[in-house]
Order: C-alpha cells, then sequence, then structure tokens
C-alpha cells in the first residue's frame, strides 16, 4: 500500500473501506485540506468522480452513486483544531469521530449536543454535517443546523473556501455552512466545521410513561408540549417499540423523556409531568442517568439499525408527528408488513421501520409518501432493497424547491464531479 | 448593476407607470418626486437615492406581476419593509423600483398546537408575538427597533435582538417562507413542519439582505413563555470585570437568555435620557436575564448573583418587579437614541467578537477612540460577543463624519482580526460591503455569487448590495478539461 491512497484489487492492504455499492478505481487518503484541493482540482479537469466519505456508516443515505473514480476518505483529517472553553466554540476536523469529538469538549465540562445514529461505531463529524441524522437531543438542542457555525471546504474545483466563522452571530453573506448540512456531499467536500458547544448540565433524569390506548397516549404528549418544561429528550414509542426497547413493555404507547439542568429544576420538571399527565398513563418510571444508556442508545440507532426492509423519515407539522402513529399503525395499507414508529415531536419527525415481502414493502413505501404528503410532509427512504429501488426512491417529492436545489447544485459543481444522484434522481 | 444603471426615457417611465397602475391601481403607485422623497433611504440615512416608483403590492400576485415586469424590462428593484435596517439594505437603486411591503401586513394564520404563525412580511414583529401572547407563546427575536420592524426585514437581515444568546436569531425561528423569485415565480420552501429534507434553501434565504428574492409569507415558529423571568442588574468598576463575569456565568453551565453591558459614556447618556436609575459613575453595568422553569430559574439567580460578586460587582439588583425589570430594560433599549443627548451625530457599528476577546477589544476600541479623538460608547450583547460600539462626532465640522466612518472600519477590522465578524445583526448592505474582503478572500466571495446566480441570474434583486463589487453570473459548463484526460489512479500521485 502507498501511503495515501490505495487500488483497490491492486493486491496490496488497503485500510478498510466501506462497501459502498460502487467500485472506485482508487481510494484515496489525503491528510490535508491542500491535498483535498489537489484531489479535486486533478478530478475536475480530468472529469473524475469523487465520492467523498469518512466514517462509511451512513452510506445507505440517498439514491445509489453510479460510477465513481475515486473516493476519498475524510478519516486522516481528524483533529480538533480549536476550542476556547470560554467562546464555547470548536473547530474540528471532519474526519473526526464525533464521540471522540464529543470526549475532547467534555473535559472542558461542556458537550457537543448531537446523538446520531451510529454515534459509537465511527459516525464522523464530516458525516454528521452531510446527513444531518441527529437523534434524541435534537429536541432541545435542534439538529446540525442550529450548531454549525463556519466551515473549511473545498469546492468541486478544487478551491478550498471558508464560510461562516468562529462566533455565534454572524450575518455577514449567505448561510452557506447551513447549506452544507444535510447535502450529501453533493456540494463541497467539508474539511473542517466550527460548531456552537453548550454547557454540561450537573443533573439528569429519564422518564417513561407507558400508555394503554393511543389517544390517552396523545394527549399526554399535548400536556407535556404546552407545559413548563423543557426536555432534552422527547419521544414517542409505538407498541412494538414500547417493548423492543424494554421502554413500557406491554404498553400500547410510551413517552420517553428525559431532562437534563440543576437537580432541584430536573426532580421538579419530572413531578410536574407526572401531574399534568396522571391521568392518563397507566405506567411512570424514572431511570437514572446510567441505567437509562440503553434505553436512548436504541432511541438513538432506531431505525437504522433494523435489518429488513427499509426505513424513513417523515419531517412534519408537530400535530402531525403524534398522531402518525396512529395512521400507520391502525392502516390496511400496511397489512402484512411489519411497521414500527418512533416519533420526536417536538422536532415534527417521524422514523419509521418496515420489513415485509417485496410487493407489501412497496405498496407500505407508497403510503407513507402519500400520507407525508397528506400531512403536509416530506419524506425520505433509506436501506431500501436493491431489487425495490427502482420503485422506491431515496427521496419524496422536494415541491417547489427542486429546480433551485438543481440550480444550486450546477452552479457549485457543474461536471456533476461529487455524485449529485445521491439526492438528485439520475431519472 | 447600480454603477451602470440605464437612464430611462421620460416615455418609458410613462408606460411603465401605466403597467405599474394596471397591476396595483393607483393608490398603490408613488411617482411624485415629494412623496418619493420618503424612500430614498432607509435607517442608514448617510445613503440616499431616489428611486423611479415605489409600488406597494397587497398580495403575492402583485409582487409576482411587479417582479416580473422588472424582469421584463430589466429594470432593478429593491424590497422594503419599514425601512429601519442600519445597513442601507433598503437603499434603493438609481433607475429603480422600490417594492414595499407595507401593505401586505397580515397575520394568515395562528397555529398554537404546531407552533407556527403564518404572516406576511409586512407584520410588524411585536405583532407576532402580541397575536400569540394570549395563549402563553412568543416570537423569540427581538430587535431594538421590534414595535415598528417588519418580519420581511427580519428575515431579510436574520435579525437578532437581545434574548439571541438562548434562542438563536431569525434564522432558528423561521421553518418557512413563500417568495417570488427574480424572474415572478412564486414558490415555497419549507413550511409549517419544523424540520425540512434536501438543500436547506430557506437557510440561504434568511440573511440574503432580499438579493435571491421577495419574501411573501413567512412560517414562523413561536415558542413557549418561559414560566419564570428573572433581570439582574449589576454595575462594576471596571468594564473588563463585567466581560469577565459573563464569560464565568456561561462557563458554570447557566445560559441566561441575555447578557446585555453598557459603558460609563453610555450609561450617562441613558441616565440624561430616560432616568433608568444606572449609577453615573460606574465603569459598566450588566443586565442579565434568566428564564425558563421556575424550579430552573430559582436555581441560577443565586447562582449567578455569586458569580458576579466574585467577579467584582459594586452592586447587584433582582428586579423586584416586572416594572422595575422594564425599568433595567428600558436604559439598554433606549440607548442608541440616547446617544443623541450627549452628541449631535453617531456612527453605530455591529461587529461581533468571541467573548474571550471581549478585554482586548475594548482596550483596542478606546485606544482607537484617542487617536482619532472621538468618543465611542459602546453598549452591546455581551453574550453573544455582538458589539454596537457608537462613534459619536458632530456632522457640522468638517471632515468629522468621515473621520467617525473610518474609525468605525477601523473598529470592523479589529473585530475581524480576533476571529470574528463585521455584522452580527445589521447586515452587510451598501454600508459594510467594502469591509467583507477582510473577512472572506474572492474565492469566498466568489462561492457567495454562486448562490446568487442560483437565485437571480439577471442581478435585478437589490442589486449593489452585499457585494463588494459587481459580479455577474456566467453561464456553468463543464470545467475546463485537459485535453487528453488522466486515469483516477494517477490520483495517488498527487499527495
Amino acid at each position: 500500500m502507498v501511503s495515501g491512497f490505495h487500488v483497490p484489487g491492486s493486491g496490496d492492504t488497503g485500510p478498510d473501506v466501506p462497501e459502498f455499492g460502487f467500485s472506485p478505481e482508487v481510494v484515496l487518503y489525503p491528510e490535508t485540506v491542500e491535498e483535498i484541493s489537489r484531489v479535486l482540482g486533478f478530478a475536475s479537469r480530468n472529469g473524475i468522480r469523487v465520492f467523498p466519505f469518512a466514517g462509511g456508516t451512513k452510506l445507505f443515505l440517498g439514491n445509489p452513486v453510479g460510477a465513481v473514480g475515486a473516493a476519498l476518505s475524510l478519516k486522516r483529517l481528524d483533529s480538533v483544531l480549536f476550542h476556547e472553553p470560554s467562546d464555547m466554540v470548536s473547530t474540528v476536523e471532519c474526519g473526526m469521530e464525533v464521540s471522540e469529538f464529543q470526549n475532547a469538549v467534555g473535559r472542558e465540562n461542556q458537550i457537543f449536543p448531537v446523538d446520531p445514529p451510529r454515534l459509537n461505531s465511527g459516525s464522523t463529524v464530516g458525516g454528521l454535517v452531510s446527513t444531518n441524522l441527529c437523534g434524541p437531543m435534537s429536541t432541545r438542542y435542534g439538529t446540525c443546523r442550529e450548531l454549525i457555525l463556519g466551515i473549511r471546504a473545498v469546492r468541486a474545483d478544487g478551491e478550498i473556501i471558508n464560510l461562516g466563522g468562529k462566533v455565534v452571530k454572524n450575518v455577514a453573506g449567505y448561510d452557506i455552512p447551513k447549506l452544507m448540512v444535510g447535502s450529501l456531499g453533493t456540494l463541497c467536500v467539508l474539511a473542517e466545521a466550527t460548531f456552537r458547544l453548550y454547557p454540561r448540565q450537573p443533573f439528569s433524569r429519564t422518564i417513561v410513561l407507558g400508555f394503554d390506548d393511543h389517544i390517552s397516549c396523545s394527549r399526554a404528549a399535548g400536556a407535556i408540549l404546552a407545559a413548563d418544561v423543557v426536555p432534552t429528550c422527547f419521544e414517542i414509542l409505538d407498541e412494538k417499540l414500547s417493548s423492543e426497547f424494554a421502554a413500557a413493555p406491554g404498553a400500547k404507547r410510551s413517552l420517553l423523556l428525559r431532562f437534563d439542568s440543576f437537580e432541584e429544576a430536573v426532580l421538579e420538571q419530572v413531578r410536574q409531568v407526572r401531574e399534568i399527565t396522571s391521568g392518563d398513563f397507566a405506567s411512570f418510571t424514572e431511570i437514572g442517568n446510567e441505567d437509562s444508556q440503553e434505553l436512548w442508545d436504541s432511541a438513538r440507532e432506531f431505525p437504522f439499525s433494523s435489518g429488513a426492509g427499509f426505513s424513513s423519515k417523515l419531517a412534519l407539522p408537530v400535530t402531525a408527528s403524534i398522531e402518525v402513529l396512529s395512521g400507520i399503525e391502525s392502516n390496511p395499507a400496511l397489512l402484512g408488513v411489519t411497521a414500527r414508529c418512533l416519533s420526536r415531536p417536538a422536532r415534527g419527525v417521524a422514523l419509521v421501520s418496515v420489513s415485509g415481502d417485496d410487493q407489501e414493502a412497496v405498496r407500505a413505501a407508497r403510503f407513507l409518501e402519500n400520507l407525508a404528503d397528506s400531512l403536509g410532509g416530506r419524506i425520505m427512504f433509506s436501506g431500501v432493497r436493491r431489487e425495490l429501488r427502482e420503485e422506491v426512491k431515496a427521496w419524496g417529492d422536494f415541491g417547489d424547491a427542486l429546480f433551485l436545489m438543481k440550480n444550486i447544485k450546477r452552479r457549485f459543481d457543474p461536471g456533476n464531479i461529487l455524485p449529485g444522484e445521491k439526492i438528485f434522481d439520475a431519472n | 448593476m447600480d454603477s451602470q444603471a440605464v437612464k430611462r426615457t421620460g416615455r418609458w417611465k410613462s408606460r411603465i407607470a401605466s403597467e405599474l397602475v394596471e397591476i396595483l391601481g393607483a393608490g398603490a403607485v408613488i411617482s411624485a418626486e415629494d412623496e418619493l422623497i420618503a424612500y430614498e433611504s432607509d435607517g442608514l440615512t448617510g445613503y440616499r437615492v431616489r428611486p423611479l416608483f415605489v409600488v406597494l403590492p397587497s398580495s403575492t400576485e402583485e409582487v409576482s406581476r411587479v417582479v416580473g415586469l422588472c424582469n421584463r424590462e430589466k429594470v432593478p428593484f429593491v424590497p422594503r419593509g419599514a425601512g429601519t435596517g442600519l445597513s442601507g439594505g433598503a437603499l434603493p437603486s438609481r433607475e429603480g423600483i422600490v417594492i414595499s411591503l407595507a401593505r401586505m401586513n397580515r397575520i394568515l394564520d395562528v397555529d398554537i398546537p404546531n407552533r407556527v404563525v403564518v404572516a406576511e412580511p409586512g407584520v410588524v414583529n411585536i405583532s407576532v408575538t402580541d397575536a400569540v401572547s394570549a395563549e402563553g407563546f412568543y416570537y423569540a427575536p427581538d430587535p431594538s427597533s421590534q414595535i415598528v420592524c417588519t418580519i420581511g426585514g427580519n428575515v431579510a437581515e436574520n435579525s437578532g435582538g437581545v434574548h439571541c444568546l438562548k434562542y438563536g436569531v431569525t434564522t432558528n425561528h423561521v421553518l418557512g417562507v413563500e417568495m417570488v423569485l427574480p424572474d415572478g415565480e412564486v414558490v415555497t420552501l419549507g413550511g409549517p413542519a419544523p424540520e425540512s429534507l434536501g438543500y436547506d434553501l430557506l437557510s440561504l434565504v434568511v440573511g440574503s439582505e432580499g438579493l435571491l428574492g421577495i419574501v411573501t409569507k413567512v412560517f414562523l415558529r413561536i415558542i413557549k413563555k418561559p414560566q419564570m423571568v428573572k433581570t439582574l442588574f449589576a454595575s462594576f468598576e471596571r468594564i473588563e470585570d463585567a466581560g469577565a463575569s459573563v464569560s464565568a456565568i456561561i462557563s458554570s453551565g447557566v445560559i441566561p437568555a441575555g447578557m446585555e453591558i453598557m459603558d460609563n459614556l453610555s450609561i450617562n447618556a441613558v441616565e440624561a435620557t430616560v432616568g433608568a436609575g444606572y449609577p453615573r459613575d460606574a465603569g459598566a453595568i450588566l443586565l442579565v436575564e434568566l428564564d425558563g422553569p421556575e424550579a430552573e430559574v430559582n436555581v441560577q439567580v443565586p447562582a449567578v448573583s455569586g458569580i458576579l460578586r466574585e467577579n467584582g460587582a459594586i452592586e447587584i439588583k433582582l428586579a423586584a418587579d416586572e416594572s422595575e425589570r422594564q425599568l433595567f430594560w428600558k436604559g439598554r433599549k433606549s440607548a442608541f437614541a440616547a446617544m443623541g443627548k450627549i452628541s449631535p451625530g453617531y456612527y453605530v457599528q455591529d461587529g461581533v467578537i468571541p467573548r474571550s476577546t471581549l478585554a482586548r477589544v475594548l482596550g483596542e476600541i478606546g485606544e482607537l477612540g484617542r487617536r482619532y479623538g472621538l468618543r465611542v460608547a459602546n453598549v452591546f450583547h455581551a453574550g453573544d460577543g455582538n458589539l454596537h460600539p457608537l462613534v459619536l462626532y458632530d456632522p457640522e465640522v468638517e471632515g468629522e463624519s468621515e473621520k467617525a466612518e473610518e474609525l468605525s472600519g477601523e473598529i470592523l477590522r479589529v473585530c475581524v482580526d480576533v476571529g470574528g465578524s463585521i455584522t452580527g445583526e445589521h447586515g452587510v448592505g451598501v454600508d459594510k460591503k467594502r469591509f467583507l474582503p477582510l473577512m472572506f478572500s474572492e474565492q469566498e466571495i466568489d462561492t457567495m455569487n454562486l448562490v446568487r446566480c442560483a437565485f437571480d441570474e439577471e442581478g435585478l434583486c437589490n442589486p449593489g448590495k452585499v457585494f463588494p463589487t459587481p459580479r455577474t453570473c456566467v453561464e456553468p459548463g463543464m470545467q475546463k478539461r485537459s485535453s487528453e484526460t488522466a486515469p483516477a489512479k494517477e490520483m495517488g500521485e498527487l499527495f
């Protein structure tokens, strides 16, 4: 193996590379942003398509990628470059694992408040930004969009750009760092990102409320949203997940909440939740920080942990994200498949996993697509089996935004050097 | 575009005036010279340009038709809200049309369960809170001008306010927009859902300073009013101690809703005007507002008081009731206007710095003031490092206003040198466009232009703003390729 790159099939023993679903001629391991710039400059001059990746833990997102000349790993850009604790701002290279970054800022009693799927199995900062899959803590802290302040990136033509900044308030120029969030690496290759951090809270408590029916659960969820409490995490689990996560076995629904603050404030909020939902819940369990870890790990990984079938994320209005569970559970279109659903109501997000045979899975996907549309939301699918990809595309309708999105892609990367088909279906 | 404004003939102007009247009705088209004067500038009154026409559409369709006309005739157009902006973002283009959104001022929907208010762009910021206050909700971004500034202007400038540290700025509270693109087409980006999928175009539009189109409807996120709000007032002998308190409070794990510092000069200006009860001999005062669940605030108040004491506060007062709290804030909110009492003119800046550099930057601002022979008052959102240095000058003294402007520019240089920004909430506009290269390279500004070109190829929408030099849109093509292309495997030789 030659330092810096690996030719698959050459007989060299290269570093571990993920299953891309395509066969790059070469896998590159730059160590600096200038090296990324050289790669992309060369690639754009020679019409070679480049696929950026880091942890390779979420390659299942987006449409399949066509032919690619080079896969570009960011794994060797893996340092914290700047952390000023009194500013609560840190700049990190995009190949660094999110959990390592969290450990680094944690030494100053600060948190980088995201909990993406695959957090403890290689999820990187670059992958986090480009996928914007954030977990339960987004209830309080928002997603990467709310945390990102600046980027250092390389355009498809090789130009290195620094945009945004290192301060929490900054309106100089368009907010291109936020444009990168969720763009799946189709616009630029991210080398560094600067984030806002938060102070670690001294005390934490998880509560699980089990319900005998969905009506009382929805009522309780609505009451909590309207109450004077500020949960860090707030999830609704359907019947299957209530049991599988061992949250509230046997319950028809459960609510999963975590509060982080001073001890008195946390306990008071827990008391308030108990009080305002007392007429509705069938069980109410308080769980300490360490004992709740497994539960939150399960919520964080869902639905991308499930093996068979596919997963989908619905971005909905708040109330629809509560009611959607009943819509999914009771609908005849989903007979014959096994559907599991978790809702994150404060974010308007519903996550669904579906397993079943091909024909039924396709029917379920159509149903979910129509459901998202009828509720005024958007949908994406992931992990769709190869055989079903013609019928179940990764993205639902983008609405009016599609042609503007295409305009942006065309302006940033006219040669489609960075595979745009991840978002824009080649068909 | 602005520098190359096309001189129009009288005949052309009458034809366009007729078309505008046909679209909007005579009462919505202003063309009389004396009436146009009111639209010559926004809050940055040093810059003035008289537009050809001002139009006041009442619907998205009317905006679309006017913009379509501008596109067809290649007339630059400038959207305008209340005209309170401080960077010249609503400065008219020469030979251009101002599209005022003042008549599109309806709240279209209040949806409490979904925490969304749908407002037209001409709705005044405070009206959103007024519409949901009885239900226990509010709209968080609160620029000082919130009783007059409009939501459309807030979206254009990504406005902030005094509570940004905890609650964020406008971009964190806009879920979607309907907008008229520069060719007249109407699109909706985002909507009532808190999250969206695909490219985050909405984040480009918020803070785009009216260069990407005209927003005609906004989906605003409203949030629950905090159960408890407590405001602490502290005075200090030295402003550095006030600054150190801010860092210490945040390091302790408390994120106040707002933290504001005023220096001695500002204190005296305010006392001469509104009499907020600030001690005139203090080096600085710090306001700390804590909000949230009652149990949380009750723990935070003594903790923060202790930190203030440890950092040398001379006097610490907790507002006993709402009227005392309002009095604490009254001084801060009148600070800009109060400058008129101690100086016939002032120039306000909007730089941002990392909090950790506060003492250094204040020292440098003081030094710059001495060098230029001008007084500089400091009022700032200390929690997020957003400074508003007020450079005081006398416009009657020859050359002093130029000196004040130059000094303001030097202050921005200091902000950028310590890793900050030239603007935290006022926008770049015409005022600071020459400073954009302090922060960004040509390639970076070109990258911003890629965004503008994706929305506005013709460059007709609010031209002459933000970008330091005019930039055109070149039709993107394939990158120029080498005549003989190399295989991917050769990339291994690159490093």
